[in-house]
């Protein structure tokens, strides 16, 4: 019991003398990137990250700013989530970034930062068009084909019409990201399909560099991000 | 004879039982607060998914000593002639278990995390508009949880010893395992804010150890209450010196020339044999036998449930002289 205490004001001691670097990484990741290279695992998720001649998106800008502010060149390696992971895990990246939702299932391989932004995807009407629906069944609904979306509206017993983009002028509800309501100037009705916190992944156990992302991510707030989705879509 | 009794503690032992109920209950708020405040700052991490288990197990001991203690001093019936003083031996096993199995899954668990070479990630938390690593927040938790642990586990040795209630005990070694894996977890934590990922598993498996060694004694401990093993001290350090003792008081009686005693532990209580060969020309012999029982049962509160029977003779089928409590052999 005794020994015990020892040990602990021990290592407090060691904690206070070893300065403000402090959780460490267990293998030197923020050392490495700060004045280095920016090694980013990217993975085609529009508007987040779009992979078309040079990378662009929300989430390419905010790795940008991250790397001005550590003083580091980024380097992109585009791939598939399942091989971008397992590189992260041995590090050999630094981050993986593609519009991850705080529910993936790479747990084992990445350690994902606490969610930074959390965007809904919501069934909207054109601003001053008409009466907004308060409930969908049999309404007709424009939605994306092949995202998840399509299934979540017919959950709520709407018509589905599944178009290859969302413009807003198709002349009936959409559904859309919250971020785009303004854009595209549609309003959004009571009826909300989704939910996504979003993260990034990061090599697990480099506690010092992933407390430092955190930190750059928390810093951004949520209007930020959201403009970076609007120019995100603008430039498409 | 009186048969049938329903067994009392005495007054002053009464009263400690009714305060180890009250802390038993305490003992289940703290896991049931515990487990709540490590959902909240752990979140679904594996980490989390460990302290869990941990608590759960950490609830039997105090379960079981809570149903034994509804069951223990019920009237004997017909179906259950010798009345409910086990349940007390069945939920010391049931604790006992538990407590083997914390160690077990704390040494499993540990082995694979280094085997794996996880590398366990803490980030950052923000609590009241303040930002800082997670870690420190871990770590108020688990010293907050500790302190609990060790005053319930302290109070309960106290009264385990006194009441001769190994429920009890196992239950306060369980506490004490209960806070030495969080303070091995506090040193992971500063080990992994160090940067040594491996810090981490490598405390939890010295503490498991500890508990799997705990864990082994005391049920083979229970085990072996539950075979008739002689009785034994509560901490499971020796022989109890009340059968030789009493033994000893029944000799001092001048109408016993010999006497043979075999007791075994029901729980509480002592429960058992006295065979004794009165001197030649003993008279009221009926009286004598029962004023014997009597004595016993005064002798310490207990001695509740002793057969005494008069004998010409104490023999084994061979003829050879059978292990009294003073000679018999004990593993240590």
């Amino acid at each position: 019991m005794r020994r015990f205490g020892v040990l602990v004001v021990g290592l407090l001691l060691a904690v206070t003398t070893a300065g403000c670097g402090w959780p460490k990484d267990a293998g030197g990741t923020l050392a490495d990137v700060r004045g280095g290279v920016l090694r980013v695992g990217v993975t085609e998720n529009p508007p987040w990250v779009r992979l078309e001649g040079e990378p662009s998106g929300a989430e390419v800008e905010l790795v940008r700013r991250l790397a001005g502010r550590l003083g580091a060149t980024v380097e992109w390696h585009p791939g598939s989530e399942s091989s971008l992971m397992a590189a992260l895990r041995d590090r050999v990246l630094d981050v993986v970034v593609g519009g991850l939702d705080a529910n993936v299932p790479w747990i084992e391989q990445a350690a994902l930062t606490r969610p930074y932004v959390t965007t809904r995807t919501l069934v909207a009407v054109p601003e001053g068009g008409g009466a907004v629906p308060e409930d969908l069944a049999g309404v007709r609904v424009a939605v994306q084909a092949g995202t998840a979306e399509v299934a979540a509206l017919a959950a709520e017993k709407a018509e589905v019409v599944t178009v290859p983009e969302v413009t807003g002028a198709e002349g009936m509800p959409v559904v859309v990201g919250d971020w785009r309501l303004g854009e595209l100037h549609l309003t959004g009705t009571g009826v909300e399909l989704a939910a996504h916190e979003h993260v990034w992944a990061l090599p697990p156990g480099e506690n010092g560099w992933q407390v430092e992302v955190e930190r750059f991510l928390a810093e951004q707030g949520d209007d930020a991000v959201e403009e970076l989705l609007v120019a995100a879509e603008r430039a498409r | 004879m009186r048969v049938y009794g329903r067994f009392e503690l005495p007054p002053d032992k009464a009263e400690l039982h009714r305060r180890a109920v009250r802390l038993e209950w305490w003992t289940i708020v703290f896991f049931l607060v515990a487990i709540l405040l490590l959902a909240v700052t752990l979140g679904q991490s594996q980490a989390m998914k460990a302290a869990w288990i941990e608590d759960m197990l950490g609830l039997v001991p105090p379960a079981a000593f809570l149903v034994a203690a509804r069951f223990r001093n019920r009237r004997p019936t017909e179906r259950f002639p010798y009345a409910y003083h086990r349940s007390v031996s069945v939920a010391f096993l049931a604790g006992s278990v538990a407590l083997l199995s914390l160690g077990g899954y704390v040494v499993y668990d540990s082995v694979m995390r280094l085997i794996a070479k996880e590398r366990p990630p803490i980030g950052l938390v923000e609590l009241f508009g303040q930002r800082f690593w997670l870690g420190w927040l871990m770590i108020v938790v688990l010293l907050a949880t500790m302190v609990p642990a060790i005053l319930l586990g302290r109070v309960k040795q106290r009264i385990a010893r006194e009441l001769h209630d190994k429920v009890l005990f196992a239950d306060a070694e369980m506490n004490r395992a209960d806070w030495l894996t969080a303070g091995a977890a506090v040193l992971g934590i500063l080990g992994i804010g160090a940067g040594l990922w491996w810090a981490d598993a490598v405390a939890a498996l010295i503490i498991g150890a500890d508990i799997v060694r705990d864990g082994v004694r005391t049920t083979r401990a229970a085990v072996a209450d539950l075979m008739d093993e002689a009785p034994s001290l509560v901490d499971g350090s020796g022989p109890h010196p009340l059968p030789r003792e009493l033994l000893a008081a029944v000799l001092d009686h001048d109408w016993v020339a010999d006497a043979w005693l075999r007791l075994r532990e029901e729980g509480h209580v002592f429960v058992g044999e006295l065979l004794v060969v009165p001197v030649a020309d003993t008279d009221r012999l009926t009286e004598r036998v029962e004023e014997l029982e009597r004595f016993a049962r005064a002798f310490n509160w207990r001695v509740h449930d002793l057969v005494v029977a008069p004998v010409t003779a104490i023999e084994t089928a061979d003829g050879a002289r059978p292990p009294t409590p003073d000679v018999m052999t004990r593993r240590p």
